[in-house]
């Protein structure tokens, strides 16, 4: 018996294998750059206010400025599904939409509500993601950001960013400086600093605790430490001459930093309570704007030694330096994706300062937005969007969103403010 | 050996006994026998080419009146008749020679003739040979033209594969050609192979995908369609989750996938396997 049950399973595997064999194969290189269509229903509000249900305008805000997905048109659908039950999943198809957010919000207390809420895959046909937030009515755009974290995290595999926090300096009153606080879209603003003389490049603290920057109070440019939650401050460089450029190590516990010293402009590190001050790169020519790598063993920096500005990089290890922009005689203001991989700098591209993205790996070079007067690019934490400055053709400054995709520029809705220096916070756990 | 020599003896042989025989038939010939009892009279004798003067001594033998002169007439009209025996005699040997001769001239000329004949046989056989061997000459020539065209030809169909199968190498599947093997028109087969890369390539949506040069690999099942027979099933995954449902969701919205109407074909592509490297290979 056993011997008949061996031959019938070396059968069947003779058999499987001719199968395999037969298939035909075909192979399928690259992809698009495409934007995953997405319909966000209003959510259906039981005893809430009216108004919060338009909470799906937040997710689509979110999902949109990622670059990574499209947002579609849903004011022509008549009824919103309560379930993946009565999804008519033909006519999404139809609309081309690949998922598919539902929710409704119950009012549980007083100015209390709950957001509850499903991702449903039209493909599928099914439920792939649901959850619920608990909090207050004011809190209605904050749950929206929770949200479209999910979704986010959920789709493209990298955690979202639109529950994060941004930094920037506003002049008001001409020569009035305030450092702000914002969500990453511009709303909820709160003023960390309020400063009659200038403030530059703020830095997030890696647990997005504290906030280093540069002050003029001095009537010179000097280094202060501020905790966010508090508001304590402390002057971490007043050293002779000019103090800038403050990078956060990625374990938070020193700094490079930009002194002139000496001579001209020389990166130094610094521990963070002031102690341990010691030059990085000897050179004679300028070095400045460092920017760590998400290991901590190299400082990325902008140096003039081959003539114009370039993006060069010191391995804190064996002190070698080695030249990493070669693209353009005019590149400047490096920052290094989480994992890396990409690193983000200002060109100078046909007389126009434009944010470029250079993958590491292949050095290949996106220019991600067409200038002509762009400044300051930094990463999202998830190093999927960048924040920048961009001149709305020589009459506001503003602070705008592109996706790394260079698919999406969105600028933050600050009205008429005066805005610079901007600067993501981290994702919070 | 010893048997081709004894051959060569023999014909040897034959030759000799044929060359006696021709000498001797040679000689009889010249020195002709004469084949009457009596012994021939010799005489002097005048050749002419006419014998009017027998006519004359046929009148004189009429005259009887004269016995001494008959004698004498007697005497010459013996020795005129021996001198027209041997005339005659001549003259018949003359005749033998001439009919010889003439047989001779006659069998010469027939030699002659059999000779030209023989060479215009010979010539028409050589024109023969020589139009057979033209013609031989030129249907080789023309063969061996074919075998060229033939040859350039197979060149041509080798180069025409070798770049297909150099294009099969850079593309995973093209169009055009109509190359039939076992059964199967690959030509048409790797034109929707090609159509169902492209359709599903556009869906791919590699930002979800990372940087990294990853594979995934999926195995569907067709409809006659176009339309997946239950889900895509993965069998190779990018490790990264988003990634392995973006190709998911490219290969489901490709749907209706291009297949040919021909079963023979559609067997062949109802099964497949379909391998993604989003970001390129190395």
């Amino acid at each position: 018996m056993n011997k008949f049950l061996h031959i019938i399973f070396a059968g069947f595997l003779f058999f499987s294998s001719s199968v395999i064999h037969a298939l035909e194969v075909i192979e399928i290189l690259g992809g698009k750059a495409s934007q995953i269509p997405i319909a966000v229903m209003p959510f259906k509000s039981f005893g809430a206010q009216k108004d919060i249900g338009k909470i799906n305008s937040v997710i689509k805000g979110d999902l949109g400025r990622s670059g990574l997905f499209y947002p579609l048109d849903t004011r022509g659908v008549a009824a919103s599904p309560n379930s993946d039950k009565e999804v008519n999943f033909s006519q999404w198809k139809s609309l081309e939409a690949q998922f598919l957010i539902i929710g409704r919000i119950d009012s549980i207390q007083k100015e209390q509500i709950k957001v509850s809420w499903s991702l449903i895959d039209i493909y599928k046909q099914q439920t792939v993601l649901s959850g619920e937030y608990v909090g207050k009515n004011n809190q209605i755009r904050a749950i929206g950001h929770k949200v479209s974290d999910k979704v986010y995290e959920r789709l493209t595999g990298s955690k979202g960013v639109f529950h994060t926090k941004i930094a920037f300096v506003e002049k008001y009153n001409n020569q009035k400086f305030k450092l702000n606080i914002a969500d990453y879209d511009g709303y909820n603003i709160t003023t960390l600093l309020d400063s009659k003389m200038p403030i530059i490049s703020p830095r997030w603290s890696p647990d997005g605790k504290k906030i280093a920057y540069v002050s003029f109070e001095k009537e010179k440019p000097v280094i202060y430490i501020q905790e966010i939650a508090t508001g304590k401050r402390k002057l971490l460089a007043n050293f002779k001459g000019n103090n800038s450029a403050p990078a956060w190590s990625p374990d938070g516990k020193r700094l490079a930093i930009v002194l002139t010293y000496s001579t001209n402009s020389q990166i130094y590190l610094i521990n963070t309570d002031g102690s341990d001050v010691k030059r990085l790169v000897r050179s004679r020519s300028i070095t400045t704007e460092p920017s760590w790598s998400p290991d901590g063993k190299e400082i990325y920096y902008t140096s003039n030694q081959g003539g114009g500005p370039q993006i060069y990089k010191f391995n804190l290890e064996s002190s070698e330096v080695s030249r990493v922009t070669f693209e353009g005689k005019y590149n400047l203001y490096p920052s290094l994706s989480y994992d890396g991989k990409l690193l983000l700098y200002l060109t100078q591209d046909q007389g126009k300062f434009k944010v470029a993205l250079q993958n590491l790996q292949s050095n290949q070079v996106l220019k991600l937005t067409k200038g002509p007067l762009d400044e300051a690019p930094v990463f999202a934490p998830n190093g999927h969007m960048v924040l920048f400055v961009y001149k709305n053709y020589g009459k506001t400054t503003k602070i705008g969103t592109v996706s790394i995709n260079g698919l999406k520029i969105d600028p933050l809705p600050l009205g008429s403010r005066q805005v610079q220096e901007p600067a993501w916070g981290p994702i919070k756990n | 050996m010893k048997f081709i020599k004894l051959e060569n003896n023999d014909e040897l042989q034959a030759n000799l006994f044929s060359f006696a025989i021709h000498l001797a038939l040679f000689l009889v010939m010249i020195f002709s026998v004469g084949w009457q009892t009596k012994t021939p009279y010799y005489g002097e004798v005048e050749l002419w080419d006419s014998v009017p003067v027998q006519k004359k001594i046929n009148k004189t033998q009429a005259t009887p009146k004269k016995k001494i002169k008959q004698k004498q007439n007697t005497k010459v009209q013996k020795s005129a008749e021996a001198k027209a025996k041997a005339k005659a005699q001549k003259e018949a040997d003359i005749k033998l020679k001439k009919k010889k001769a003439a047989e001779k001239k006659a069998k010469k000329l027939k030699k002659q003739k059999a000779i030209k004949e023989l060479k215009k046989k010979v010539l028409k056989q050589e024109k023969i040979d020589k139009l057979k061997k033209e013609m031989l000459e030129k249907e080789k020539v023309e063969r061996l033209q074919q075998q060229i065209i033939e040859q350039q030809k197979i060149e041509k169909m080798q180069a025409e594969l070798r770049e297909s199968e150099l294009k099969q190498q850079k593309k995973p599947a093209l169009e055009g050609e109509d190359e039939v093997k076992g059964g199967v028109n690959t030509g048409e087969l790797n034109k929707y192979k090609l159509l169902i890369q492209q359709k599903i390539q556009q869906n791919v949506n590699q930002q979800l995908c990372g940087l990294d040069y990853i594979t995934l690999e999926f195995r569907i099942s067709l409809m006659p369609t176009g339309e997946l027979l239950g889900q895509p099933k993965m069998t190779k995954s990018s490790k990264i989750k988003s990634c392995d449902d973006a190709v998911e969701r490219a290969i489901i919205q490709s749907q209706p996938l291009p297949l040919p109407k021909d079963s023979g074909l559609f067997s062949k592509l109802k099964n497949l396997e379909l391998k993604f490297h989003p970001n390129g290979v190395e």
